[in-house]
């Protein structure tokens, strides 16, 4: 028990240093993930309505070479480490936040 | 079962296939037969496995690759290295014909821009296949060049997550065209010579997970790139 406070502190140590909330919320995920991919996107006129269902490659085009490239900066963005099975379930804006979810909690 | 059919039949569609390539299409390999001892002597000195990273110009670009590093009669010896190769289902999927066809050829059709979870499926498969000692070819870019000259920013990432997921997994950068080749074609031109070039290499990252697979990727990537340039540098 007192190994895990111990964790919890370093780690909310970690991301205060890095100037992050450690608690950050679904919104706010969501939009530094539309940020990101807004980035990569093709169709910009998309990224004014996107919803959990906007699917990334279909809907905002982007290339799916790209797709690694938005899975790294997330990597950077969020302090995370992720594997290439887990980007495999990555098609809309709403996996993308469930998978960082999954990873910063 | 795809194995072991293609296999058995492989005494009919390997020298049908060189045979078509040789003599109704008249394709030349100048150096064929120094590819050839190179390439076997390789496989050789080691039992690694090796995947084939190439640019892609044209629709039989795995068979004319295939035919340049082994040879009919070694294939036929030799099965599990004629390379798994991994077609655009959309190219030949719209003839039950032409999928067995390509079922028997040792193909893994795949959906260029299909469901993640698909395409997903199609590496695990060659992954699966290269550990147990098969050879498989992947196109650095996915699909062919629509320039005829590799884009570094459409290189596709599947290539250096297989070689990061198999243990001691080897790079065969392949570069190979035809004389005559100027951008993406169905099929080179009739009575063409090719230039095949090859360079077996190990990637090295000192990263992790996905960025270890983008690293091996663009090394690759890199690779092949000089080898076009070094290719038209020979042209000019």
């Amino acid at each position: 028990m007192c190994h895990l406070s111990e964790v919890a502190r370093l780690r909310g140590l970690r991301n205060t240093i890095k100037g992050r909330d450690f608690r950050m919320d679904t919104s706010e995920i969501q939009s530094k993930v539309v940020e990101i991919i807004g980035r990569y996107a093709k169709n910009k006129d998309a990224l004014g309505s996107v919803t959990d269902e906007t699917n990334i490659l279909e809907d905002l085009k982007v290339n799916s070479a790209r797709l690694v490239d938005v899975i790294l900066d997330f990597e950077d963005e969020f302090d995370i480490e992720v594997e290439d099975e887990d980007a495999d379930a990555v098609n809309t804006i709403g996996d993308a936040v469930r998978l960082i979810q999954s990873k910063v909690a | 079962m795809q194995s072991a059919v293609g296999r058995v039949l492989s005494i009919f569609w390997i020298p049908a296939t060189t045979f078509a390539m040789r003599f109704i299409m008249r394709y030349r390999i100048p150096n064929a037969l120094n590819l050839r001892r190179r390439f076997r002597k390789m496989v050789k000195e080691s039992d690694d496995p090796i995947l084939i990273c190439a640019n892609h110009l044209t629709m039989v670009d795995s068979a004319v690759m295939a035919w340049a590093l082994g040879g009919s009669w070694w294939y036929l010896f030799n099965y599990r290295r004629v390379p798994w190769n991994l077609p655009e289902h959309s190219n030949y999927g719209f003839k039950w014909y032409n999928r067995v066809g390509v079922w028997i050829l040792k193909c893994i059709p795949v959906r260029r821009g299909g469901r993640r979870e698909d395409i997903a499926g199609v590496l695990q498969r060659v992954q699966y296949l290269l550990r147990r000692g098969d050879t498989a070819i992947i196109f650095a870019e996915g699909g062919r060049s629509r320039t005829g000259r590799l884009q570094l920013d459409s290189i596709a990432h599947g290539m250096g997550r297989i070689v990061n997921s198999v243990r001691k997994c080897r790079a065969l950068v392949v570069y190979m065209r035809g004389d005559r080749q100027l951008t993406y074609s169905a099929v080179p031109a009739r009575g063409d010579s090719f230039y095949v070039d090859f360079e077996l290499f190990r990637p090295v990252s000192e990263n992790s997970g996905m960025r270890r697979s983008r690293d091996f990727s663009k090394q690759i990537a890199e690779k092949l790139v000089a080898m076009e340039e070094k290719y038209f540098a020979g042209r000019e």
